[in-house]
């Protein structure tokens, strides 16, 4: 567009990640995707540890990538990496994300009539897919502490909870609906509080 | 590349860009084309793959890597697997990319704001769908809980946490047989 917003994009941009360190900690993150729980990791990662992206640049993008098609670790990882080294960051996070998955999935089919015979290895994988569903509400509470006293967000984000975790109604259209709702109750109640 | 190889490449691709909400969806319209449409596994062997895809971490959809494995060995297992990301994958960083050029104006605030509540509402609508599939006892909840209290209030590391819990698990395994 023009050059201001170009200024802009570049002064509150952060310092460019390196490839490599991309690499390394995507890989990282696909190999503690044992159980799910991956946006959790990537968010104590990315946010918490490394402050690659800022919370709220990490909500927007974990939305994108929820209603996106693809697999929703592959698309975090793909927006997360596009967002900090463009498209050479988005095609490195990627196969630092699916790498370990693939790896272990086709060890897994070569021993599997081997694995089945022992109960252990399963009791092992609810073990950490509970960790995996922790990890999901730690990142959740912490999201959820950003709405605090917002009366029309925590509503939103209620309605959703209901509709789509409890309801069990489809993520697409439910989404598709509420978002302009929230966009623009945030876009009048930012020009309300501003003046 | 062999036929076979290719007929599931051009398969996949378009599951690809129809893999809403995660690709669980897709799932069972491959199995219908890969056992009853093309006979390239029989319902048994696909059944397995299932399975095997669903212990193993990482996207549902990666049970692609593992037909092609079937028919077509370590490069098939790398071809079903770009089929079926490189496509959803190309599509986000478009959209991606046009959306960053018009950061910065009230309209994109407005958007990225907005769209917090969004994913609050889904982060836990996705928790408690996987909590309640995984159909968890006493111990799993109490797992749970003292997971999320460690991870909220301390600065663990994903590897120690996971690994002390994969160890008291095979502990528990072991105790009760």
């Amino acid at each position: 567009m023009d050059k201001r917003v170009e200024d802009e994009v570049l002064l509150t941009s952060p310092p460019p990640v390196s490839l490599p360190a991309l690499l390394t900690c995507f890989l990282k993150l696909g190999a503690a995707s044992f159980g799910g729980g991956v946006s959790g990791w990537v968010h104590r990662e990315i946010v918490e540890r490394r402050q690659w992206l800022s919370e709220e640049r990490f909500l927007e993008t974990l939305t994108v990538a929820q209603v996106m098609p693809g697999a929703n670790p592959v698309n975090l990882a793909v927006y997360v990496g596009m967002q900090l080294r463009g498209f050479a960051g988005a095609t490195v996070a990627a196969i630092g994300m699916v790498a370990p998955a693939f790896c272990i999935i086709l060890l897994l089919g070569a021993g599997y009539s081997l694995l089945s015979r022992y109960p252990e290895p399963r009791v092992v994988l609810v073990g950490l897919a509970c960790v995996g569903i922790a990890s999901t509400l730690a990142m959740g509470i912490k999201a959820a502490r950003r709405l605090k006293g917002q009366i029309v967000p925590i509503l939103i984000a209620a309605t959703i909870f209901v509709t789509v975790g409890l309801l069990r109604w489809p993520m697409i259209p439910v989404v598709l609906v509420l978002t302009p709702v929230s966009v623009l109750a945030t876009y009048w109640l930012g020009r309300k509080t501003n003046g | 590349m062999d036929e076979k190889l290719l007929g599931l490449v051009l398969l996949a691709v378009p599951l690809s860009l129809l893999s809403f909400g995660g690709g669980q969806t897709i799932v069972v319209g491959l199995g219908h084309q890969v056992v009853n449409v093309h006979h390239w596994l029989t319902g048994p062997q696909f059944a397995d793959l299932f399975a095997i895809s669903r212990a193993a971490p990482g996207p549902s959809t990666l049970i692609l890597a593992l037909i092609g494995w079937q028919l077509g060995g370590l490069t098939g297992a790398i071809m079903a697997t770009l089929a079926i990301f490189v496509p959803s994958s190309l599509l986000l960083c478009l959209v991606g990319h046009w959306w960053q050029k018009r950061k910065g104006s009230a309209w994109a605030v407005a958007v990225e704001r907005g769209l917090a509540p969004i994913a609050v509402g889904l982060i836990f609508g996705g928790a408690y769908v996987v909590a309640q599939s995984a159909n968890l006892n006493l111990v799993g909840l109490a797992t749970i809980a003292v997971a999320t209290a460690l991870l909220y209030f301390t600065r663990i590391g994903t590897y120690t946490l996971l690994g002390a819990v994969a160890l008291v698990y095979l502990g528990l395994a072991f105790w009760q047989t």
